[in-house]
């Protein structure tokens, strides 16, 4: 019995712990009378008992960080399968971030546009711990497993919303793609396993490394790996899921769809990349991923930002903005072959500021809107710098950080990645990916003109903020953070430096 | 190498030939002498009532989804019961009881649930069920009710 195995799985345990219990408080709670007050529905104690249960589990992941996973007794034994290193412990600690502020947006959320069932919580703590075993998994057996376990939840989430037909086409377009895409990732699996007889992915290494393989299917391995992990990070042309899938599913549960999936997803394409296919000869310009994922990255910038400039949905924007930062992020997978550490870094400190703008821009966007008067098109956010400040105060923060306007943590973000595809060689990727931003600022800087420049045409229906004290205090913790990552970015990036998988 | 996969190729081959050469060779013989009896559905005599793409109750599929958590346990716990000598005579069969105790119990907790939120009967009783919203249809649903309205409609935790 090693105590040291237990603790540093902790953040997981703590996370798949708290989920069963939400899922029994739930089934013992809905016995309960107490739906004839709409306004605190059954979820509302769920809403803060799934944001601390994933709280807890990012401060168990921070501890673990602390005290050093190697210095822990047989962490190392759940390897291949579960690979607790200090890569494993930054996703862990921002998919909890993530799922944690997505959910406290849900108990604002759920109430005010009368979904409020508490099946919410349960699915997207167990989708969490989905997404933690994904970060985790050094083996493509657990991988898929983490996939599976955590697009089941989303899958959910996504239909949450019964009695609304676009929803339910949102849920079932996003779980026949996403099967596909699993069972073409899937099939890559089983092909490397046929030509190399591992499926754990040092041993995968090893294998092609010592050579005398058959190298046709080991190509035909890579890319089918490749474009199932491209579906989950919605990468063009693997997208046309995803500005459906964001527009139907309730704005809490886009949230996380936005920032946990995606964190998870390029957490385990860095592993796979990087430990499978990471010796030189596969990961060079000549030959191997990098041109692969580099096309991904611009064609994912440059459609993403052409088509969102033209949306005249507000939420629909964000969805195609969620694509375009992927492809900022491709650009760094990118550049980890010729800066190992630098370049996985970049990719994780933007993941992480991703991570607070994201759910920030959502969340105010849900803020902004309340019950049968939503805040859908720009239009609806017409004058409400005038009437409602502090609303309007906050959505612009949180537009700035994703436009990459200089004090806030979207700046440093891209600033990292740049510097990193400079560092590595790689100019026409950085002067697209500036050009790129410069594309995205028009959209963000629309919703502010928009907020600050416009009144709403007399007669025009116009959106009224809704009161919660769950969104407010989501919006509180992503604007510190997002402030705290400009301020200080040095400290994080550190951190990230020190979390890059070993060459 | 590639020859290696003429074998499969050939066995292709003759499979699909076999099919159509025989499917081939029963229109040229047989006689060709149809009737309205024998259009019928059901050659036995059982007319068929209605067409076939009608709504079936959801139930049926909350019932195969509670059957996956005795089929997921059936499916792990016999192959843990038919290596548990060998972890006992190992030494570690405290271990292995622990473990597979914790399994089902998890399992379980997937029962429970279902037990309380009442979809082990087959009659769900729902407090405060407006019968008559239920009963409409989707397809007749007039297409103005906006969806929020239609959320509304709806009990909490109805199926």
């Amino acid at each position: 019995m090693k105590t040291g195995l237990y603790l540093s799985i902790s953040p997981l345990l703590v996370v798949a712990l708290g989920g069963a219990l939400l899922m029994l408080a739930e089934a013992f709670s809905h016995h309960r009378e107490e739906h004839e007050s709409r306004s605190a529905g059954p979820s509302s104690e769920l809403a803060l008992g799934t944001a601390i249960t994933l709280f807890t589990g990012a401060i168990f992941a921070a501890a673990v960080w602390f005290v050093g996973p190697e210095k822990l007794d047989g962490s190392q034994d759940l390897a291949p399968w579960l690979i607790i290193d200090r890569f494993t412990l930054f996703f862990a600690f921002t998919i909890c971030v993530g799922g944690g502020l997505a959910s406290l947006l849900a108990g604002g959320y759920l109430p005010e546009h009368r979904i409020d069932r508490g099946e919410f919580y349960p699915l997207l703590t167990f989708s969490s711990v989905g997404a933690i075993i994904l970060a985790a998994a050094g083996d493509v057996l657990t991988l898929f497993l983490g996939l599976e376990i955590m697009s089941l939840g989303v899958y959910a989430l996504t239909g949450f919303r019964r009695g609304s037909a676009r929803s339910t086409e949102a849920s079932m377009k996003y779980f026949l793609l996403g099967s596909f895409a699993a069972a073409l990732l899937l099939y890559g699996a089983a092909l490397i396993y046929g030509a190399t007889g591992h499926t754990d992915l040092a041993g995968i290494r090893a294998a092609l490394v010592a050579g005398n393989l058959n190298y046709g299917l080991v190509l035909i391995a890579v890319t089918l790996m490749i474009v199932g992990l491209a579906f989950k990070i919605s990468a063009v042309p693997f997208h046309m899921w995803t500005p459906d899938a964001y527009e139907g599913a309730p704005t809490p549960a886009t949230s996380f769809m936005a920032v946990v999936v995606k964190s998870a997803a390029f957490a385990t394409m860095l592993r796979v990349l990087l430990v499978a296919f990471g010796q030189p000869e596969l990961s060079s310009w000549g030959a191997g991923w990098p041109p692969i994922i580099a096309t991904l990255a611009v064609l994912t910038m440059t459609v993403a930002n052409l088509i969102a400039g033209r949306q005249e949905s507000v939420k629909r924007m964000l969805a195609y903005s969620s694509i375009a930062h992927a492809g900022y992020i491709l650009v760094g997978v990118t550049t980890t072959m010729r800066l190992h550490e630098d370049g996985q870094a970049s990719v994780m400190f933007y993941l992480l500021a991703y991570t607070v703008s994201t759910i920030g821009a959502f969340g105010a966007l849900i803020l902004c809107g309340s019950r049968g008067a939503e805040a859908v098109s720009y239009e609806d956010l017409s004058g409400l710098g005038k009437r409602h400040p502090a609303v309007a105060l906050v959505f612009s923060l949180f537009l700035l950080s994703l436009a990459g306007v200089p004090p806030t943590a979207g700046f440093f973000g891209k600033l990292y990645i740049v510097k990193g595809a400079i560092g590595a060689g790689l100019y026409p990727l950085s002067v697209i990916l500036l050009l790129n931003s410069v594309l995205g600022a028009y959209y963000y800087l629309r919703v502010l003109v928009f907020m600050y420049m416009r009144e709403p045409a007399p007669g025009a229906p116009f959106a009224r903020p809704m009161k919660s004290g769950y969104v407010t205090s989501a919006l509180v913790l992503a604007a510190v953070a997002v402030v705290a990552l400009g301020l200080f970015p040095t400290t994080s990036l550190e951190v990230a430096v020190r979390a890059a998988l070993a060459p | 190498m590639l020859m290696a996969y003429a074998s499969v190729a050939a066995f292709f081959l003759v499979a699909i030939g076999f099919i159509l050469g025989s499917l081939l060779f029963g229109k040229v013989i047989r006689p060709n002498n149809m009737y309205a009896e024998k259009l019928e559905t059901y050659e036995c005599g059982e007319a068929p009532v209605g067409p076939a793409w009608f709504n079936f109750n959801p139930r049926f599929y909350i019932i195969a989804l509670i059957y996956i958590v005795f089929d997921v346990e059936i499916a792990f716990v016999y192959p843990v019961a038919t290596v548990f000598r060998r972890w006992v005579d190992a030494g570690r069969g405290m271990f292995a009881l622990v473990e597979i105790f914790l399994f089902v119990v998890i399992l379980m907790l997937g029962l429970v649930y279902v037990w309380v939120k009442g979809d082990l009967e087959w009659i769900r009783s729902i407090k405060g069920d407006p019968r008559g919203v239920q009963n409409v249809s989707s397809r007749t649903r007039p297409e103005i009710i906006k969806e929020h309205d239609l959320e509304e409609a709806m009990p909490q935790g109805a199926e």
